[in-house]
């Protein structure tokens, strides 16, 4: 925590290395964020990679009391929403995503734990697939950072009953997906 | 979806489950929702559907970016930096020529003002050589706007073509550049740091 808090003073003076240690500290759970909401490993990378551009820029409006990884993940989101609403409205080209890189270079993986990898990713984009960007947000949060509704309400900028209303709706659409399959 | 639409309790009964799954349901109502899973078929496969997306994922890998992130971020970053630092410049660059145009279109307004003034109360003796503030304004404006009409012509007639080409050519110039560089910026910005 000691080495966060010189690294962000650090990168507030105008330092970018010290930054670069921030984006080295945090770059998984922002990407992890931005490849659940977003399905596809090339536009997760752009979208982490703009959350930490983003941070760089407002860093001064960070408040210390704050866990940085909620506050980059908050951008993140917000991001990831904008974006999807805004693809929304373009028209999709391709949903197929490649194999991601990190998999490929995996040395221990045999080609049928590849496989399986590749189906239960394509299963929980699917379900996510299902869900406004917003419900998408809540989902994430919630299952994998195991934030409270507190916390997610913090993050997502809305309120406790919003979150609660969100899990619950998402959790219906996602289950009549799953037994419409 | 038809059998859920035929129990009547679905609504209450999933609001229940997704606070369930994330430990918020008191003792009271997780009896009456086991006791309605137990008796309804429509909420129970609900209640099983929601059960297996938990499982899928809790057992999801916590995905990584691919190796070589950070530095990617590094490089978009030092060059968001860079088209700040050349926009900022280049703001500067046409902040400054518009004011320089603005100050020359104002002194050549003034000259050309004092020229018609000067024209005009020509054809009004009486009101250049009367003893009024009114006369006195009248006759120092007419003054200034002959010695602007001498001074233009003489100027005109020498340097006229040269100078207006000069700076046409300038205005062009740093109106060419000040685009160049605004739509460099908008392709970078599009880069993200592969090659």
């Amino acid at each position: 925590m000691q080495a966060e808090q010189a690294w962000i003073e650090q990168a507030l003076k105008g330092d970018r290395t010290a930054f670069g240690q921030l984006v080295r500290a945090y770059e998984r759970p922002v990407y992890h964020l931005t490849y659940r909401m977003l399905g596809v490993s090339e536009e997760a990378e752009d979208a982490a990679q703009e959350t930490f551009l983003r941070a760089y820029t407002r860093l001064s409006t960070y408040q210390p009391g704050r866990k940085f990884v909620n506050w980059l993940l908050s951008i993140a989101s917000h991001y990831c929403i904008d974006r999807l609403r805004r693809n929304s409205r373009a028209p999709q080209l391709s949903l197929e995503d490649p194999m991601p890189p990190q998999w490929l270079s995996s040395d221990s993986d045999l080609p049928d734990q590849i496989l399986d990898k590749k189906q239960e990713r394509d299963k929980v984009r699917d379900v996510l697939g299902t869900l406004p960007p917003d419900y998408r947000a809540a989902v994430v949060l919630r299952y994998w950072y195991d934030m409270s509704y507190e916390e997610i309400a913090a993050t997502t900028r809305s309120t406790e009953s919003a979150v609660k209303s969100r899990l619950h709706r998402a959790r219906r659409m996602m289950a009549a997906q799953l037994q419409a399959a | 979806m038809g059998e859920w639409i035929a129990c009547e309790q679905n609504e209450r009964i999933s609001e229940w489950m997704s606070l369930f799954l994330d430990g918020l349901l008191d003792a009271d109502r997780e009896r009456r929702m086991e006791q309605h899973l137990n008796a309804c078929a429509a909420c129970r496969a609900e209640w099983q559907a929601m059960q297996r997306i938990a499982v899928l994922f809790a057992e999801s890998a916590i995905m990584g970016p691919p190796l070589g992130f950070a530095v990617r971020v590094e490089r978009r970053l030092a060059e968001r930096v860079r088209e700040r630092r050349r926009l900022f410049g280049g703001t500067a660059v046409l902040t400054g020529s518009l004011s320089l145009a603005g100050v020359a279109v104002a002194a050549v307004g003034m000259v050309v003002l004092s020229v018609v003034a000067w024209q005009w109360i020509g054809s009004f003796p009486a009101m250049q050589q009367g003893s009024s503030a009114v006369s006195q304004i009248a006759s120092g404006v007419g003054l200034m706007g002959k010695g602007a009409s001498l001074f233009l012509k003489d100027l005109l007639l020498r340097y006229g073509v040269p100078v207006l080409l000069l700076a046409g050519v300038g205005l062009t110039v740093l109106a060419g550049l000040w685009a160049w560089m605004f739509c460099n910026r908008r392709d970078r910005s599009r880069h993200n740091g592969y090659a």
